[in-house]
């Protein structure tokens, strides 16, 4: 087995030296090339964090992270660009994994966007979000318009996983073709096939539509099929209705069958086998929201889903709140709702309230939180969990906040946790 | 002989797919939204097309899967990758919550102490942690689930 994980790091070492390497070459193209340095517009965000708090086995944690996301956009060209950020962490106490230090590259590639079409084509390690995929790949990604109202998107490369334990090669490669109709509708289909060790890891296909058939109507979705098992994976949908007078009102409606959605994971919490997956098992689920703002400022909410499974019953998740806020300045909420599953250990009930101001230059926000079980877990009937945040502004570019926790529940008595934050903007401004 | 005949095919769409898309002529969206939005917007207040499903409600979290399925276009032109990232990512090991401690306006998953309630939420739903934790977790989660 550790031959095997050993294998699958080396192809994640693999996949990561890849990605590093289009980042470095990049980063090299921007020194180097005069015409491209002149033109270059560089912009970032370096979010720095402390965290202090208990592990499991009582020993006490204290990392630092630092996450970095950096842009270099016109690059000679506007419509090339290149996007890369990751983090890396150090423990400076005891080590919670058996090792001193993390990181991960999240994304980096270098993008071309063109004026015409739509066009897009990314290199690198992409996350590629087009019908039934939803995946982080080392590889290319490339979508376009085409005529009457049809688009193409296409990726492939190597898939980026946590944990697998499939030796050989790995390969993912996929395809949406969309049509939209104006403001009436726009339909998908795709596919998705992932090799592992040249065997069929995954091979799923699916439609995805939105569809706005008259005004104040809007039904959207997706069904995807699992072209391995020959079963339907999932079917969900959300149909959203209004403002009628600013009443909105929204319902989800969504199929699950488990033997079909659950067949490849690297999580074994998610395995048929695992124990906590209930095999040839299929659940309904039915939910809606109602939300209306009394006035600008002040809205409220009821929300209800219900779950129906073939083999284990039947569950309800209700609730309500209240927001208030007022733009710029500050706001309030409070929240209840209720778990109710076909045991008593399934249920709960969750109440919150918070509030959040800001003076000058200053914000600071506080929120508390109580699950009130309806069976004791370890002991505990109540585990509720209360925060104190404030960050304030040095400059435009620079912000500092800490926050303090405190927990009771049912794995801790007491757990404190402080955490502290620089955040630096460099460069443009823009986008969230 | 099949082999031919699936290159021909592919062939054939390849230039199929080149004649439709020299035919197309539309203009891109707007790289970025003209105007910077600071809290979550109702689309619909300046935008009457399409573009005014996508109105940021307080439900919006749970369905905006569909639409970046549809429309990662879109939603480029007002969030960076770290956007999605600061949820969505391979082997993160600090929540969004914990990063965001002071937003507490944001729907957010997993605010408070989730470690234990994660065990009942993944009883009743176990689909809705697999759509994020399936293929990408961490060393946490591997401490109980090896």
């Amino acid at each position: 087995m550790k031959n095997i994980q050993s294998h699958y790091d080396q192809q994640i070492s693999r996949s990561a030296l890849w990605s590093g390497a289009v980042t470095v070459v990049f980063l090299l193209s921007t020194l180097f090339i005069p015409t491209v340095s002149l033109a270059v517009t560089l912009s970032g965000d370096s979010s720095t964090y402390v965290q202090s708090r208990e592990a499991a086995d009582s020993s006490k944690i204290l990392r630092v992270y630092e996450y970095l996301d950096f842009s270099v956009q016109n690059m000679g060209n506007e419509t090339i660009s290149f996007h890369t950020g990751g983090w890396l962490r150090y423990d400076l106490k005891e080590e919670e994994f058996g090792h001193k230090s993390a990181n991960d590259l999240q994304y980096s590639y270098l993008s071309f966007k063109s004026k015409t079409d739509n066009t897009v084509v990314n290199l690198g390690r992409v996350m590629v979000f087009e019908g039934v995929a939803a995946e982080r790949v080392d590889g290319l990604y490339a979508r376009s318009d085409l005529m009457a109202g049809f688009g193409i998107s296409g990726f492939g490369g190597s898939p980026v996983e946590t944990g697998s334990d499939m030796p050989g090669n790995n390969v993912i490669y996929g395809s949406r073709l969309s049509h939209q109709y104006g403001d009436v509708y726009r339909i998908g289909i795709s596919a998705l096939k992932e090799e592992k060790d040249s065997q069929d890891y995954r091979r799923e296909e699916g439609i995805d539509i939105w569809v706005h058939p008259i005004e104040k109507v809007d039904l959207t979705g997706r069904s995807s099929y699992n072209d391995v098992t020959k079963g339907w994976m999932e079917q969900s949908y959300a149909l959203m209705l209004g403002p009628f007078e600013k009443l909105r009102l929204n319902g989800t409606a969504s199929w699950i069958d488990y033997d079909n959605y659950f067949f490849r994971t690297t999580m074994s919490a998610f395995t048929l086998q695992s124990g906590l997956i209930q095999p040839n098992e299929k659940v309904r689920a039915l939910g809606g929201e109602a939300s209306y703002p009394i006035t600008d400022q002040v809205l409220i909410a009821v929300d209800y889903k219900n779950f129906t499974y073939d083999i284990a019953g039947k569950a309800d998740y209700f609730g309500g709140k209240v927001k208030y806020s007022v733009s710029g300045s500050g706001g309030a909420g409070i929240s209840y709702h209720a778990m109710v599953g076909d045991t008593d250990k399934l249920k709960y009930n969750e109440y919150r309230i918070y509030g959040y101001k800001k003076f000058g230059h200053l914000n600071v926000s506080a929120d508390l939180i109580d699950v009130a079980y309806v069976n004791a877990i370890n002991g505990v009937k109540d585990s509720y969990s209360a925060s104190l945040a404030a960050q304030y502004e040095l400059a435009e570019a620079w912000k500092l906040g800490a926050d303090v926790a405190y927990s009771h529940n049912p794995d801790f008595d007491k757990d404190i946790r402080v955490f502290f934050k620089v955040l630096y903007h460099f460069g443009a401004k823009g986008g969230a | 002989m099949n082999t031919v005949k699936t290159k021909m095919v592919i062939l054939a769409l390849l230039t199929m797919l080149f004649g439709i898309y020299a035919c197309a002529h539309t203009a891109s969206r707007a790289m970025q939204h003209p105007v910077e939005l600071t809290t979550a917007p109702l689309c619909s207040d300046c935008h009457q097309d399409w573009r005014s499903a996508m109105d940021h409600t307080g439900d919006y979290l749970k369905r905006h899967r569909f639409y970046a399925q549809q429309q990662t276009q879109t939603c480029e032109t007002c969030h960076k990758e770290s956007f999605c990232s600061d949820c969505h990512a391979h082997k993160e090991e600090l929540k969004p919550s914990d990063k965001f401690k002071d937003s507490v306006e944001r729907t957010m998953p997993h605010r408070g102490d989730y470690l234990n309630q994660h065990k009942i939420d993944g009883r009743i739903d176990p689909a809705s942690c697999m759509k994020c934790h399936g293929r990408s977790n961490n060393e946490r989660c591997r401490l109980c689930h090896k």
